[in-house]
């Protein structure tokens, strides 16, 4: 073993890497709960067949792009193509792991990032398109924006501050999920006819397992078995708890009942939200953090509902707004009493650093939100987005994959 | 920041004291839903 290698920063990095790897798998259950039982195999689908798609695309070119030697603060070059010099001696992002180590890792948020994007189109997309969007998507979205914040690109350069992947992974997931939305339409019988969730039971499972994924996600980010990920681990675990007490009494409050599917989305908007400050606010800044997640990701929710986009999952709802206030709260409560390699956010002093977060997350939603827009357009034309309406009746399962999920 | 936090905490529990209670209407409702169903 290399001299500079820690046994225990490997073990939690590799660690890390397997909680984030659930959390995809995951995702499909949290949003296989909430579609017509007719769809839950073509949406549990979804997210498996990513974990697997990503999984190569991220190694034959991805890592590359996202993370290989900067060019123009733009994109990474092309010299870890097939992970060609990435191997078991640290690279330049983390000293004390094996290179493969931290590029593994990175691999599960490159997988988790497209998967978010399905809860809007699910129960009417093309299998084939949804391939097809996958890989364009992860390739002239995520792999750029991954190198503009974490790669050594221009954003990083301009001081922004993205712990794990508020920008990254949920702002450009969130905003491309709104364009999805717009792009492919409504549901069959959006607004007509009953489109509830078939098993919330599933869908609160799911959200459990990505809780406990979440903890490889943030505190995994902190790249050494220390006290930044024990710090990352507590804000983590806070904002979620505080976001899904906030959403379900917001949504008490406001329908009448303590929804259960409410408190497992409100978890879901806390982790998003805690994302990107987990590495550098403390506890109490972290409740705040939750709460705002509750109170803001539900307002987005109803106003969306009340435009009547279809954003099916309410992905945008959850990880756009969400994403944008956890970047934009890093501004704020940012401090280098729990980070030194920091900066201070607004209440301590440092007004620039929101001023740097809000270009960070302008940046991220102007980016994502036109590539996702040609990507669509351009499958459209060549492939077809949707499948003809007579499928849609007869759900994804059955139409795009000849199974069916329950036989009972 | 610490008093800010130790408040929003204290206004969620507020509101879970005050928030209607209406479960079992809507308990009704599904029923009576998946009757008609």
């Amino acid at each position: 073993m290399p001299n500079n290698i820690s046994a225990g920063d490997t073990a939690w990095l590799l660690a890390s890497a397997a909680l984030v790897m659930l959390m995809t798998p995951a995702l499909g259950f949290f949003y296989g709960g909430l579609v017509r039982r007719k769809n839950v195999l073509a949406t549990i689908m979804h997210s498996f067949f990513i974990l697997c798609l990503i999984s190569v695309q991220w190694v034959l070119w991805g890592y590359t792009l996202a993370f290989g030697p900067d060019h123009g603060g733009l994109i990474g070059g092309l010299d870890w193509l097939a992970l060609r010099g990435v191997g078991q001696d640290p690279g330049p992002y983390a000293p004390t792991v094996p290179h493969e180590a931290y590029m593994v890792f990175q691999m599960m948020f490159a997988v988790i990032t497209p998967a978010l994007i399905t809860g809007a189109f699910a129960e009417r997309k093309r299998f084939k398109a949804f391939v097809v969007f996958t890989l364009l998507w992860a390739t002239f979205v995520y792999d750029p924006v991954a190198h503009w914040v974490w790669g050594g690109g221009w954003l990083g350069q301009l001081g922004a501050l993205d712990f794990a992947g508020g920008t990254v992974v949920h702002i450009t997931s969130g905003v491309s999920a709104l364009v999805a939305a717009l792009v492919l339409g409504r549901r069959v019988g959006y607004g007509r006819d009953s489109l509830e969730p078939h098993d919330a039971t599933m869908t609160v499972l799911g959200a459990s397992l990505l809780w406990f994924g979440w903890f490889g996600f943030n505190a995994g980010s902190a790249i050494n078995a220390g006290g930044l990920a024990a710090n990352a681990f507590v804000v983590t675990n806070t904002a979620a708890a505080m976001a899904a007490l906030t959403w379900m009494t917001v949504s008490w409050l406001h329908k009448g009942a303590p929804s259960v599917l409410g408190a497992a989305a409100g978890a879901v908007a806390g982790l998003v939200a805690i994302t990107p400050a987990s590495g550098y606010v403390d506890v109490s800044a972290s409740i705040l953090i939750g709460l705002g997640a509750g109170v803001f990701c539900y307002t987005a929710i109803q106003l969306t509902k009340r435009l009547k986009v279809d954003d099916a999952l309410d992905v945008f709802g959850v990880h756009g707004v969400g994403g944008a206030w956890g970047a934009l709260a890093t501004g704020i409560f940012a401090t280098v009493a729990i980070n030194s390699g920091a900066k201070d956010g607004l209440v301590y002093g440092n007004p620039g650093q929101l001023g740097i977060q809000a270009i960070a997350v302008a940046a991220s939603i102007v980016y994502s939100a036109v590539m996702t827009f040609v990507i669509l357009k351009l499958i459209d034309v060549f492939v077809g987005l949707r499948v003809p309406e007579s499928e849609e009746v007869l759900g994804l399962d059955a139409s795009q994959h000849r199974e069916a999920a329950y036989q009972i | 920041m610490e008093i800010l936090a130790f408040v929003s905490f204290a206004v969620l529990v507020v509101a879970w004291l005050v928030a209607p209670s209406r479960g079992a209407v809507a308990v009704v409702t599904h029923a009576e839903e998946a009757k008609a169903a």
